[in-house]
C-alpha cells in the first residue's frame, strides 16, 4: 500500500474532523435558551444577573470569530468545557468516568457477535436453504428488526424479576463492601450478563445476514467454482477460500460499526441503567447539558472517523484491487 | 422511414419491452416465499394505517377511554387497556398510522435526496463528486440521536410550533426531517456506486457522442439502472426509519400526543408495566413493529435478489 | 490553559481511572464488610455535591447529610438546633442570638464555631449585596427584602452569632444556608465557592462537615456514598453509611426495591404503589407534598395594558377573569387525580398548599376559599355565553374581537402526568368549542418560551396555557411571590399583574402575628382563586415505598409525609433504628446530646482549593485484566486474519 494512499486518507480524515468541530460549534450554539440557561432555570434570578453571567463566561463576544477560535484552541488542547448539569466539573471527566462502562460492555458484544454471527451466517449461506440457513436465517431477522429495548426487557421480566437469576439493573450491587478483587470482579460480572446478552443478540442478526449475503456472493464466483473442481472438500474451500473473500465487505462494516461503540447502545444502556456513555447521553439529553452533549457528540464523531480511517486501510491492505495510489 | 416514426417505433418496442420486463420480474418475486410474506405483512398493516376506523372506531382519548385503567385482556378489550384506560387494540392500530406516516415521509426524503445527490455526483464526477462525497462522510458519522435533540428545537422554531404541514403536526415533521437528514448519505453512497458502474456501460458514451446532455443522459440511461437499486433500498429505508422513529419515541424525543407504537412503548416503560406485569401493554406495539420491520426487510431483500441474482452463473 | 499532547493523555486516562483503578475500589473504606448500609433510590440524577450548585431535591437531600444548617427542621417542621444549640430574639425583634456548643467539632476534629456560621452567612450576604447569586442562586435569595431581610452578621465570640433583621416574622430560622468549615473554604468568595465541585477527597475521608454523614464518593450517574460522621452530635441513626442510587426508570426503581437491592424507593408511580401494598416487606407511604400541579394563563397585559409584538397571549380572553373562571368549570379535578394520579392527591384550590408547614402554634396557613366550582360543562358554556364568548355557526368559541379562541398548551417533558392531564384539558375545552394544541418541550426551551420582553430581550412569551408545577419551602412568601407584578420577567410564569395583590402581600410580609398574617393570607387566597392566573389542579401526594425487613424506626417528616427526600430536612436519616424495634410514632427528637467528640478521624485534608483534576473513577471495575484479554483475543484473531491471507495468495499462485 503505497504512501500517497495513506498520507491522503489521513489528510481527509483531519479535514474531516475540522469540519465537525466546526458544526459542534454551531449546533450547540444555534440552541435556544444559550449556555445560560442553567441560570435561567432558577426563578429568583433577574435579568440582570443573566447578563452578568454571559459576560463571565464571555458569551457577549461575537459569534465568529472570536467565540468559534475560543473554542477551537480549547478543543485543541484538550478542554472539553465545563458540564451544565455537573456544575463545576470538567466535560472531559464525566465523559471519562463513562467511558470504560461501555467499552467493555460493547466491546465484548461486538467481540462475541462476531465470531458467533460470522460462523453462523458462513455455513448459512453456504449451505443456502439448508435447516441452518432457515432457522438461523429466520431468527437473525427478527432479533435485527428488533431494537435494544425490545430484546432487552423480556430478558429483564423472565430472567431477572421472574427467575431471580441476575440483577434488575446497574453495573455493581449498590453500595456494596468487597472484600477482595475477586469477589468484586464477580459481582460485575453478574450484573454485565444480560447487557451483554442483550447487545450480543442484536448485533449477532445482523452480522449473521450480512455475512451470509456476502458467503452467496463469494459463492459463485470463479475461483470457488476452480476450488471445488480441483477435488478440495467442501469445508476447506469455505474455510480457505471463500470465507476470506467474504470477509472482506463485511469486514469494512464490522469496522465502521466499531467507531459507533463509544456511542454505546442507548437504549440497551437505559433499559439495564447500565453507567456508560449510552446513559450518559441520555441524561445530556434530559437535562439539555450542551457542553456535554458537545463532548459526548465530537468523541463520537471521532471515533467513528478514525474508524472509517482504520476499515479504508484495511480494505485498502486486504484487497490488492483497491489501491489507487 | 422518416426520423420520426423510427423514434415512435423505439418508444413502442420499449414499452412492450418494460411490460414483459415487468411480467416476469413478477413471476420471479413471487415465487419466493420470503417477499410474498413480507408483501402479505405490509399489506395487512398498509391497509390498517389507511382506515384505522374502519376496524376500531375512532381513536380513543383520555375522555373517552373504554375501560379501567391496565386492565389485562378480556372479552371486552382484546389487548387490555393502557393506564388511563383505553383500548390497547384501538390504540396499536392507530399507532400503525402514525408510524407508517412517518416511515413513509422519511423515506420519501431520504430517497430522493439520496438519489439526486447520488447520481448527479456519481455522473458528474471531478470536484463536485469529491464534494459531495465528503458533504456525504460528514452526514454519515453524524450520530442519530444526538443530532436529533438538537435539530428538533431549531426546526420547531422555524416552522412554528403549531403548523400543520399537509395536516401532519409540527411534532411529526421534525421527527421525518430528523431522520431524512440522517440517512440520506447511505442511500446516496450505494447509488453513486452503482450511477458509476452505469457509466461504464457502452451505451452512456454512445449517446454521449451524439450529443445529448448530461441531465438527459442522467435522466434516460442513467436512473433506469439504478432504479432497481433505489427500489431496493427505499424499502430497507423505510424499515430503518420504522426502526429509529420507535427507538426516538422510546427514549423520549417523540409527541406524546401521537401515539406512534415508539410512543406506546415509551408509555409503558414509564407507568412501570414491565413490573406490573401488565404484559399486554408492552407485546402489541413492540410485536407490530417487529413484524414491520421484518416484513419490509424481507421484501427489500427479496427484491435485491431478483434484481441482483446470485448463486447462478453470470457469464 | 494549553497542556502539552502527554499532559492531555495523561488527564484522559486518569479520567478514566485506567491508571488508578486497577483492583481496588476507589475510594478504600475502612468500613468491614457488615457495616448497615441504608440503599436510598431515587430517580433524579445528582448533578452536583456543592450546595450552591445542585438544582435538584436529591441534591438539597445529600448536601443536607453533609452540612448543618443553623436551625434544623423536627419532625413537624418545627425549629430544632443543629447548628446552633439555641437561641433568642431581642426585645425589639430586630436581632437573634444564636449561641454554639463549646464542645462541637467538625468531622475532623477542628472545633466549630461561630466564625464558621458568619463566614457561610455572609458569603450570601455578599452576593445579596452585589445583586449577584451564589452558584444557582437558590439559597441566598432568603435573605433578601421578601424573605428573611437579614442587614448583618455579627460574631462577637467563637460561641455566638448574632443576625440583624428588620422582618418579622421567624423565616430567619427557616434558612437553607449550609454552614461551611471556615478553616476549609475560608479563602474563597461567594462567586469561587458557587463554581466549585466541592469533591470529596480521594482517601476516602469525606467531606467535612458537621452533619450526619458525610460524602466520601460520588461516582456521577451511579451512586454517592455517605459515610457516618463520628462527630456528629444529633441522633444518631443506626446506619453506618448511606447510599444514594440513581435509577433512569420507574420500572427499575422498584424492581430493585423488590429484590432487596435497595432499601427505600422515591417517587414511586402511583400504579406501582397500588401493586406494591400487599409485597411482603414492604411499606408504602402517600405524604403530602408541599406543592402542587397547575394550568396556568399566560395573562401578560393586566394591569399593565402592555402587549408584547409577535409574542403573548393569543388572545385578549386570558386577561378576562370571568373566561378563565368559566374555563374552570370545565375542569374535573377529581377525575384528574383519578386517573392521572391514581387517586393519590388533594383537588387544588389556593396557592397555600394545605401541606405548608405552619409555625408553632400555627398549624396551617391554608384556608379553602367560598364558592368552589364544580365540574359542570353546561354551566361553563353559560357562563362563556354570560361573559360574550359566543359560539359562531361552526360551534366554535369566539372572543370579544369576533376571532375563534384557539390556545397552545405548553408542558414540560420532566413528567409524563403531564402529557395525560394535558390530554383530557384538551377534550374538555374542545366541548366549549375552543381548539387547544398540546405540545410537550424540553425545559429550557421551555423556558425560553415562557419569558416576557421584562425577563431578556428577546423574550417574546408565546403561549397561552400550560401545565407545570411548583414545591415550596416552609414559608408562604414564594408562592404568594409569584403572582406579584414585580415578579414578570422573574419568576411569574402567568404574568400577572395585580396592584391589590400586590398591596395584600406587602402587608403580611410585615405582619406582627401570625393571627394578623392569616387574616390577609385568606383575602389574598380567595382573591388568587377568584382570579384564577392557575387552576390549581392538585395537590399531588409524594410516593415512596421501603423495605421493612432491615431498618426500622421510620418516621415521617412531617408526620403525614415521607421519611425521607420529603425537602425539608434529613430528619428521617437520622431516626432509623434496627428492625427488630418497633417504630415508635410519636418520637420528636428532643436537644441533642452534647457532642461526644470521639477520636478524630485524623490525617491531612487537602484544602479543596477548587476543581483540582481529580477523577472521578469508574469505581474499580477490573478494567486492566479485561483490557488485556480483550488485545490478546484481538491481536490473535487479526494475526489468524493475515495467515489466512497468506494461505490464500499462496494458494491462488498454485492456481496461476
Amino acid at each position: 500500500m503505497g504512501p500517497r494512499y495513506l498520507a491522503r486518507k489521513v489528510i481527509q480524515t483531519i479535514v474531516t474532523i475540522v469540519f465537525v468541530l466546526i458544526l459542534n460549534f454551531l449546533l450547540f450554539r444555534m440552541m435556544p435558551g444559550g449556555p445560560e440557561g442553567i441560570l435561567l432555570r432558577n426563578p429568583h434570578i433577574t435579568a440582570e444577573t443573566k447578563a452578568a453571567a454571559r459576560a463571565r463566561w464571555g458569551l457577549d463576544k461575537p459569534l465568529i470569530p472570536d467565540q468559534l477560535v475560543d473554542y477551537v484552541e480549547a478543543t485543541a488542547a484538550g478542554d472539553l468545557g465545563f458540564s451544565y448539569k455537573f456544575r463545576g466539573t470538567p466535560v472531559i471527566e464525566v465523559i471519562g468516568a463513562r467511558f470504560w462502562p461501555t467499552i467493555i460492555l460493547i466491546g465484548l458484544a461486538e467481540l462475541i457477535a462476531i465470531v458467533v454471527g460470522l460462523a453462523l451466517g458462513a455455513q448459512a449461506g453456504w449451505k443456502r436453504g439448508g435447516t441452518l440457513d432457515r432457522v438461523g436465517n429466520g431468527a437473525s431477522l427478527i432479533l435485527y428488526s428488533m431494537p435494544y429495548f425490545v430484546i432487552g426487557m423480556p430478558l429483564i421480566i423472565i430472567f431477572a424479576a421472574e427467575l431471580g437469576w441476575f440483577p434488575t439493573s446497574g453495573m455493581l450491587t449498590p453500595g456494596a463492601h468487597y472484600d477482595s478483587f475477586l469477589d468484586q470482579l464477580l459481582d460485575f460480572l453478574h450484573h454485565l450478563v444480560l447487557p451483554l446478552a442483550t447487545v450480543s443478540l442484536g448485533l449477532i442478526g445482523g452480522y449473521s445476514i450480512l455475512m451470509r449475503s456476502s458467503i452467496i456472493d463469494t459463492r459463485s464466483e470463479d475461483y470457488v467454482t476452480t476450488a471445488r473442481a480441483k477435488g478440495l472438500t467442501d469445508r476447506t474451500v469455505l474455510r480457505a477460500h471463500a470465507f476470506p473473500n467474504a470477509l472482506l465487505p463485511t469486514v469494512t462494516v464490522i469496522a465502521i460499526n466499531l467507531g459507533y461503540v463509544v456511542a454505546g447502545a442507548i437504549t440497551a444502556e437505559i433499559v439495564f441503567s447500565w453507567p456508560g456513555l449510552g446513559t450518559l447521553t441520555y441524561d445530556a439529553l434530559q437535562t439539555r447539558d450542551y457542553p456535554l452533549l458537545q463532548g459526548i457528540f465530537l468523541l463520537i464523531s471521532v471515533a467513528v472517523i478514525v474508524a472509517n480511517l482504520g476499515a479504508d486501510l484495511l480494505y485498502g491492505r486486504l484487497d490488492p484491487r483497491v489501491r489507487t495510489a | 422511414m422518416s426520423a420520426s416514426a423510427a423514434q415512435i417505433d423505439v418508444r413502442g418496442e420499449r414499452w412492450r419491452l418494460r411490460v414483459r420486463n415487468a411480467r416476469s420480474f413478477g413471476r420471479t418475486f413471487l415465487g419466493r416465499t420470503d417477499g410474498v410474506v413480507g408483501l402479505a405483512i405490509l399489506a395487512v398493516f398498509v391497509v390498517l394505517a389507511l382506515f384505522p376506523d374502519l376496524f376500531v372506531g375512532k381513536l380513543e382519548t383520555a375522555t373517552t377511554a373504554s375501560g379501567q385503567a391496565l386492565e389485562p385482556p378480556s372479552a371486552a378489550h382484546i389487548l387490555g387497556t393502557d393506564d388511563l384506560g383505553r383500548d390497547m387494540l384501538n390504540l396499536t392500530v392507530h399507532g400503525a398510522r402514525i408510524s407508517m406516516t412517518i416511515g413513509f415521509l422519511a423515506t420519501l426524503i431520504t430517497v430522493l435526496l439520496g438519489a439526486v445527490v447520488g447520481i448527479v455526483s456519481g455522473f458528474i464526477g471531478g470536484w463536485l463528486d469529491t464534494g459531495l462525497m465528503r458533504l456525504t462522510d460528514f452526514f454519515l458519522i453524524l450520530p442519530t440521536f444526538v443530532l436529533a435533540i438538537l435539530l428538533a428545537p431549531i426546526i420547531l422554531d422555524t416552522i412554528g410550533a403549531d403548523a400543520e404541514i399537509l395536516g401532519i403536526k409540527a411534532t411529526l415533521v421534525v421527527i421525518v426531517v430528523v431522520i431524512g437528514i440522517t440517512s440520506w448519505a447511505s442511500t446516496a453512497r450505494v447509488i453513486r456506486s452503482q450511477t458509476l458502474s452505469a457509466r461504464e456501460r457502452m451505451f452512456v458514451d454512445r449517446a454521449r457522442v451524439i450529443g445529448s446532455g448530461s441531465g438527459h443522459i442522467m435522466r434516460r440511461h442513467i436512473l433506469p439502472n439504478v432504479t432497481n437499486l433505489i427500489v431496493a433500498n427505499t424499502v430497507l429505508t423505510f424499515a430503518a426509519a420504522i426502526f429509529t422513529e420507535t427507538t426516538l419515541a422510546f427514549i423520549g424525543l417523540g409527541d406524546p400526543f401521537q401515539p406512534s407504537w415508539g410512543e406506546l412503548l415509551n408509555a409503558a416503560e414509564t407507568s412501570g408495566a414491565p413490573g406490573l406485569g401488565a404484559w399486554w401493554y408492552i407485546v402489541p406495539p413492540a410485536t407490530c413493529v417487529v413484524l414491520v420491520i421484518l416484513a419490509f426487510t424481507l421484501v427489500g431483500n427479496a427484491l435485491d435478489d431478483v434484481m441482483n441474482p446470485k448463486g447462478a452463473d453470470r457469464r | 490553559m494549553r497542556l502539552s499532547m502527554p499532559a492531555r493523555l495523561a488527564r484522559f486516562a486518569m479520567a478514566t481511572g485506567l491508571v488508578l483503578s486497577v483492583g481496588a475500589p476507589a475510594a478504600a473504606p475502612v468500613a468491614a464488610a457488615d457495616d448497615k448500609v441504608l440503599r436510598i433510590g431515587v430517580l433524579q440524577d445528582l448533578d452536583s455535591t456543592n450546595p450552591y450548585g445542585t438544582i435538584l431535591g436529591v441534591g438539597y437531600e445529600a448536601y443536607q447529610l453533609t452540612y448543618e444548617k443553623l436551625v434544623g427542621f423536627g419532625q413537624n417542621i418545627e425549629p430544632i438546633p443543629a447548628f446552633a444549640s439555641s437561641w433568642s430574639r431581642s426585645e425589639d425583634g430586630k436581632s437573634w442570638v444564636f449561641k454554639i456548643d463549646p464542645n462541637k467539632k467538625w468531622s475532623d476534629g477542628t472545633p466549630a464555631t461561630s466564625a464558621d456560621a458568619c463566614f457561610s452567612w455572609q458569603l450570601d450576604l455578599d452576593a445579596q449585596k452585589t445583586g449577584d447569586s451564589v452558584g444557582a442562586g437558590y439559597i441566598d435569595y432568603a435573605l433578601g427584602p421578601n424573605g428573611s431581610r437579614v442587614t448583618k452578621v455579627e460574631c462577637p465570640d467563637p460561641q455566638t452569632m448574632i443576625i440583624y433583621t428588620d422582618d418579622a416574622s421567624n423565616r430567619v430560622l427557616q434558612t437553607y444556608i449550609p454552614i461551611l468549615p471556615k478553616h476549609i473554604w475560608g479563602k474563597m468568595n461567594y462567586k469561587q465557592i458557587g463554581d466549585d465541585k466541592f469533591d470529596p477527597p480521594d482517601d476516602g475521608s469525606g467531606l467535612v462537615g458537621s452533619g450526619p454523614y458525610l460524602a466520601v464518593e460520588w461516582k456521577t450517574g451511579e451512586e454517592i456514598r455517605f459515610k457516618r460522621n463520628p462527630n456528629y452530635d444529633g441522633h444518631k441513626g443506626v446506619e453506618d453509611e448511606i447510599v444514594f442510587r440513581f435509577f433512569k426508570t420507574n420500572e427499575s426503581l422498584v424492581q430493585a426495591l423488590k429484590a432487596a437491592e435497595i432499601d427505600y424507593a422515591h417517587n414511586i408511580s402511583p400504579e406501582q404503589f397500588k401493586a406494591l401494598k400487599g409485597e411482603p416487606n414492604i411499606q408504602v407511604v402517600n405524604g403530602v407534598l408541599n406543592g402542587w400541579t397547575e394550568l396556568g394563563f399566560n395573562t401578560y397585559g393586566t394591569g399593565t395594558g402592555k402587549t408584547i409584538k409577535g409574542g403573548g397571549p393569543s388572545t385578549k380572553a386570558l386577561l378576562d377573569p370571568a373566561f378563565r373562571d368559566a374555563l374552570g368549570y370545565a375542569i374535573d379535578k377529581q377525575k384528574l387525580i383519578d386517573s392521572v394520579i391514581g387517586g393519590l392527591g388533594e383537588i387544588g384550590t389556593t396557592q397555600i398548599p394545605p401541606a405548608m408547614p405552619g409555625v408553632p402554634g400555627h398549624p396551617t396557613w391554608h384556608t379553602e376559599p367560598t364558592n368552589i366550582r364544580t365540574f359542570n360543562i353546561d354551566l361553563a358554556k353559560q357562563k362563556l355565553d354570560a361573559a360574550n364568548y359566543g359560539l359562531d355557526s361552526s360551534g366554535r368559541r369566539l372572543d370579544h374581537e369576533g376571532k375563534p379562541i384557539s390556545l397552545s398548551l405548553v408542558m414540560p417533558d420532566s413528567d409524563a402526568n403531564y402529557a395525560k392531564a394535558g390530554q383530557f384539558i384538551t377534550d374538555w375545552f374542545a366541548q366549549l368549542g375552543i381548539k387547544v394544541s398540546p405540545q410537550v418541550l424540553d425545559s429550557d426551551t421551555l423556558y425560553a418560551r415562557m419569558l416576557p420582553p421584562e425577563g431578556g430581550k428577546e423574550g417574546k412569551a408565546d403561549y397561552d396555557l400550560f401545565i407545570w408545577d411548583w414545591s415550596w419551602g416552609p414559608d408562604p412568601n414564594d408562592a404568594l411571590d409569584v403572582f406579584r407584578c414585580d415578579e414578570v420577567g422573574v419568576s411569574s410564569d402567568s404574568l400577572y399583574c395585580n396592584p391589590d395583590y400586590d398591596k395584600l402581600y406587602d402587608q403580611q410580609l410585615v405582619a406582627q402575628t401570625p393571627e394578623e398574617r392569616q387574616a390577609i393570607l385568606d383575602q389574598m387566597q380567595q382573591m388568587f382563586y377568584d382570579q384564577a392566573p392557575y387552576h390549581i389542579l392538585y395537590y399531588n401526594d409524594n410516593l415512596d415505598a421501603y423495605r421493612t425487613d432491615r431498618f426500622g424506626g421510620w418516621q415521617n417528616q412531617p408526620a403525614n409525609g415521607v421519611p425521607f427526600m420529603g425537602g425539608f430536612d434529613t430528619w428521617g436519616e437520622t431516626q432509623l433504628t434496627d428492625v427488630v424495634v418497633a417504630p415508635s410514632p410519636t418520637a420528636a427528637p428532643s436537644g441533642q446530646a452534647p457532642a461526644s467528640g470521639g477520636p478524630s478521624t485524623g490525617g491531612s485534608n487537602p484544602p479543596a482549593s477548587g476543581g483540582t483534576g481529580t477523577e472521578t473513577s469508574s469505581g474499580g471495575i477490573p478494567v486492566l485484566p479485561i483490557a488485556v484479554v480483550i488485545v490478546v483475543v484481538v491481536v490473535v484473531a487479526g494475526f489468524l486474519a493475515m495467515r489466512r491471507n497468506a494461505a490464500r495468495t499462496a494458494d491462488d499462485d498454485e492456481d496461476e
